[in-house]
């Protein structure tokens, strides 16, 4: 504590000092952005005729993306390792009116509140319309309008684009310390969040010290195994308050432009199934076996 | 001969005797169990030129499992389809995009479940997507074949094995034929192509094979509407999968053996698990299911195959709503009916909600005696209780023996939640796991209370333990959850020697009164110490059901397995005099036939056996377990 103190300013105020900055927040806030995506179990259907709309969404199962859940289940369990009343879990989602399924789930597993940026039921989120840059984009007013956001949480990517960049592109927006693929977060009691991240090379040990923007920490699979909400939660997380507001009130509130957010910044040339497995070719014996490797060039 | 060439050569014998008259007692070698062991690998090398010697004796399902395992071995013979030779081309002719398998690897990892019951294989394997693939595959089943060498005319008949998970544990998906032509009067009528006339025709019926009908592709789940309680899922949907989609609606399966078994399977053997003490077992959580009965027609050899006469009934049973009282109780006939009445290709299961508040609880008891009878008192007192089992110290010991190895410790630990866990080796007692769940914190403390005081006070348990967080209660449970790869682990391999695996293993299954399960478990438990096996001993207590995990290796005597076989015959005599049940879970399959008649009486033997000749006057189904016909 006695770092953070600016020098010369005597003990008596820095007590003030500490109080009103955002370094130390006596209620912590975080941030979960959550994605409705085609569910996980779920065989992917692809139409060629349909050019880059080629992924069938019409009728298929819908369910938060999984590494979204795995966010949402760490933010409650920092909220529940820190048990103070105040603290709060906020859910927010980008996409049609749907999505305030996918918000409920969040709330039915233990965030206070939800909030749900509307969109048109033609624009698709899974990469076509709505990519990266744009939510980000949004994310960052987000976090600007709720203020004392202590730390945005999110999955590391989304599973029907694969893209990991909404983190990272936030972080930058937001100039935030960030951590990403985190397997491990805990809170210090000065507010900064101290992530193990797995690497190639091993475990790297991050602390995310406290500064003006919220920290901002992607999850990564082996970071916790979401809870299943009982029955009771679905029904309480029913009363629990979600502001819905449409994509271009939103855009007009945090002044942004709606072209900007909406356009695309890379275009889907093309969506296809990879070609299906040719079927294996049984051999007599292992030397027919490895004459035949031979022949295709790979053995020596 | 060398010793591994005449563990091969008893082995091909014994499999050869595996037909429906006789009724394998010990397996005589593990030569058809699955290997791990690099040892053996080098092994099965130098033993392929001795085997050539024995072509004579070769028999198809010896060959494909040790195929299966060392794959540097010459191909097996192939093997010999005893199907009619037009059978599975018409039906691929009728259905192009139908998946049929003859590969020796499929037929024999369809040919058993996870027991020590070795591997009978089927002819074919199909793997149809819909119910009329079913039907016509059925319509085909019981053909008149023309045979000018023979003066009645001739039909062939080709059973049928339904597949789900393969988690079977009495031998269930072992293809066990009659070996012998029958000769039978059957009214005309009975052809498709029948002219009408009131009269009797003799026909001689020839066995032509079996085939195993795989129901993976049955994987559909319904919807929940808001308020309901109940889902629609198809046969081959696990239990796992199906609560992993209902994830978020808050409800979940409470049916929970320990394989992940599907839903089909389940159906079919009546399974139960350790939340059946609260949710009961499957025969409570069916609500409808939907099957294909076996053909009773014959098809005429002037009729069209898959001829529409011959195809089958699908029949809907059972309604979502809680109560029926509308007709005969086909749903409980179905449950548990083990393959041999028809094939479950859709079941509408009960869901119940998950609760908020729950604890988990452990203690140790003096003896088993006490113990059982401690459960005993908590159920006469009306206690709720989600879950409770009972371990024995054999038990108690494979748990802790499994902590201090690492490498095997590495096989069991499957989950990586349970890595981050802290497990310590427990107090060699027989322990109880209890666990409890109510609406609220109350309640549920209310639960863990009375059933303490009754645990503690009334019957001396001691270091009762509790916790609410996921995390401990799965660390309280570790025992528990790990109990049957530990007991198998108890006899493991050295390196030199293979260990057990679960198709090297005895698990018995028995159900009594509650009044009598003290009695009865410790009498098991003192017959294993007795007979000097080893076998864990351990029951979901609450409803009087026991299991016997008796893991064998192969370098066991005969005298050794004979003592095993022995425990389990022990067991269900005893069982059965005190009017409890010879398979609480497990079913019946072909290794439990001969305990029926003590049980039923021959008049129930015979109810059984005409409702099956009945439904299945053909024997098409499964033949061979639960009655001869």
């Amino acid at each position: 504590m006695s770092r953070n103190q600016p020098i010369g300013v005597p003990s008596h105020q820095s007590i003030a000092y500490h109080l009103s900055s955002q370094q130390y927040n006596k209620t912590m806030k975080i941030l979960v952005p959550i994605k409705r995506v085609i569910d996980y179990a779920i065989k992917i259907r692809v139409d060629p005729t349909k050019g880059p709309h080629a992924v069938q969404q019409a009728n298929v199962k819908m369910s938060m993306n999984p590494f979204c859940e795995i966010a949402v289940e760490e933010a409650i369990r920092l909220k529940e390792a820190k048990k103070s009343k105040d603290d709060e879990v906020v859910a927010v989602s980008i996409g049609p009116k749907q999505c305030s399924e996918t918000i409920r789930t969040a709330l039915a597993m233990g965030a206070d509140r939800g909030i749900h940026i509307e969109t048109k039921g033609d624009v698709r989120g899974d990469y076509i319309d709505l990519q990266p840059w744009g939510i980000a984009n949004l994310l960052k007013g987000v976090v600007e309008k709720e203020d004392k956001v202590d730390l945005v949480l999110l999955g590391k990517q989304s599973i029907d684009s694969d893209c990991g960049q909404t983190g990272p592109l936030l972080a930058g927006l937001l100039n935030a310390p960030q951590a990403t693929f985190a397997a491990k977060v805990t809170r210090e009691d000065d507010g900064s969040f101290v992530v193990d991240r797995e690497t190639d090379a091993g475990t790297e040990t991050i602390k995310l010290k406290p500064s003006n923007a919220p920290a901002v920490i992607t999850c990564d699979l082996r970071l916790n195994t979401p809870r299943y909400p009982t029955m009771p939660n679905i029904m309480k997380a029913k009363k629990k308050p979600v502001q819905v507001i449409s994509l271009e009130d939103m855009v007009k509130e945090l002044g942004l432009n709606l072209d900007d957010v909406l356009k695309p910044r890379n275009q889907v040339v093309e969506v296809y199934e990879p070609p299906p497995r040719k079927e294996g070719e049984m051999v007599e014996s292992v030397d027919v076996l490895i004459g035949k490797l031979k022949g295709k060039g790979l053995v020596g | 001969m060398s010793t591994s060439c005449r563990r091969m050569f008893l082995g091909q014998r014994f499999l050869r005797e595996n037909s429906a008259t006789s009724i394998p007692t010990f397996p005589k070698s593990f030569a058809s169990f699955p290997v791990f062991a690099n040892t053996e690998h080098r092994r099965r090398q130098k033993e392929t030129r001795l085997r050539s010697l024995h072509s004579s004796f070769r028999h198809q399902s010896f060959h494909v499992s040790s195929a299966a395992r060392t794959r540097t071995q010459d191909k097996t013979p192939s093997t010999q389809c005893r199907l009619p030779s037009d059978f599975l081309s018409t039906i691929q002719s009728r259905h192009p995009e139908l998946k049929i398998s003859t590969n020796p690897y499929d037929l024999d990892s369809h040919g058993h479940g996870e027991s020590y019951h070795p591997s009978s294989p089927p002819d074919a394997v199909i793997y149809p997507s819909s119910v009329e693939q079913i039907r016509d595959i059925f319509s085909l089943c019981c053909r008149e074949v023309l045979d000018d060498d023979c003066d009645s005319a001739v039909v062939e008949v080709v059973s049928v094995i339904p597949y789900g998970a393969g988690t079977s544990v009495e031998g269930h998906l072992n293809m066990l034929l009659p070996t012998e032509d029958e000769i039978l009067k059957v009214p005309s009528s009975m052809f498709t192509g029948h002219d009408g006339s009131d009269t009797y025709r003799t026909i001689k019926v020839r066995r032509r094979g079996g085939i195993s009908i795989d129901m993976s592709n049955f994987q559909q789940i319904g919807d929940v509407g808001a308020g309901d309680l109940f889902v629609k899922v198809g046969a081959g949907v696990t239990r796992n999968t199906l609560n992993e989609a209902l994830r978020h609606t808050g409800l979940q399966f409470m049916v929970d053996p320990g394989a992940d078994a599907s839903i089909g399977g389940m159906v079919a053997c009546g399974a139960s698990g350790t939340a059946a003490v609260k949710y009961g077992t499957m025969r409570e959580n069916v609500l409808a299911l939907t099957a294909v009965l076996p053909p009773t027609k014959i098809l005429s050899s002037d009729s069209d195959a898959c001829h529409d006469v011959a195809k089958p009934e699908i029949v809907h049973c059972g309604t979502t709503a809680l109560k029926s009282s509308a007709g005969y109780n086909l749903t409980a006939l179905l449950t548990g009916s083990e393959g041999t009445l028809g094939i479950v290709t859709e079941c509408t299961v009960k869901l119940h909600p998950i609760h908020n508040n729950v604890i988990a609880a452990v203690c140790a008891f003096d003896d088993l005696h006490t113990a059982a009878e401690a459960v005993t008192m908590i159920r006469m007192m009306g206690i709720p209780v989600s879950r409770i089992e009972l371990l024995d110290e054999v038990s108690v010991q494979a748990f802790n023996k499994s902590l201090q190895s690492t490498e095997k410790s590495e096989a069991i630990n499957q989950k990586q939640t349970e890595a981050k866990l802290h497990l310590q080796p427990m107090e060699l007692k027989p322990t109880l796991f209890m666990e409890f769940s109510a609406h609220s914190e109350k309640a549920v403390l209310e639960d863990l209370t009375a059933a303490q005081s009754i645990c503690v006070a009334d019957f001396n348990a001691t270091n009762f333990v509790s916790a609410s967080d996921d995390e401990t209660r799965q660390a309280l449970w570790a025992a528990r959850h790990r109990l049957y790869y530990s007991s198998i682990a108890l006899r493991s391999g050295d390196g030199e020697r293979e260990g057990a695996t679960p198709r090297s293993t005895l698990l018995t299954d028995a159900c009594v009164p509650l009044s009598h399960f003290a009695d009865i478990l410790s009498a098991t438990a003192r017959d294993v110490k007795e007979l000097g096996v080893i076998g864990p001993c351990f029951g979901h207590a609450g409803d009087g059901n026991f299991h016997c995990i008796m893991p064998m290796v192969e370098s066991d005597t005969e005298d050794y397995r004979k003592r095993v076989f022995q425990v389990n015959e022990n067991l269900i005599q005893r069982v059965i005099s005190v009017g409890g049940t010879c398979t609480g879970e497990h079913g019946v399959g072909y290794g439990k036939k001969r305990y029926l008649e003590r049980m039923y009486g021959s008049g129930g033997v015979q109810l059984m056996t005409s409702v099956k000749k009945a439904l299945d006057p053909w024997n098409v189904m499964n033949p061979g377990k639960i009655v001869d016909v």
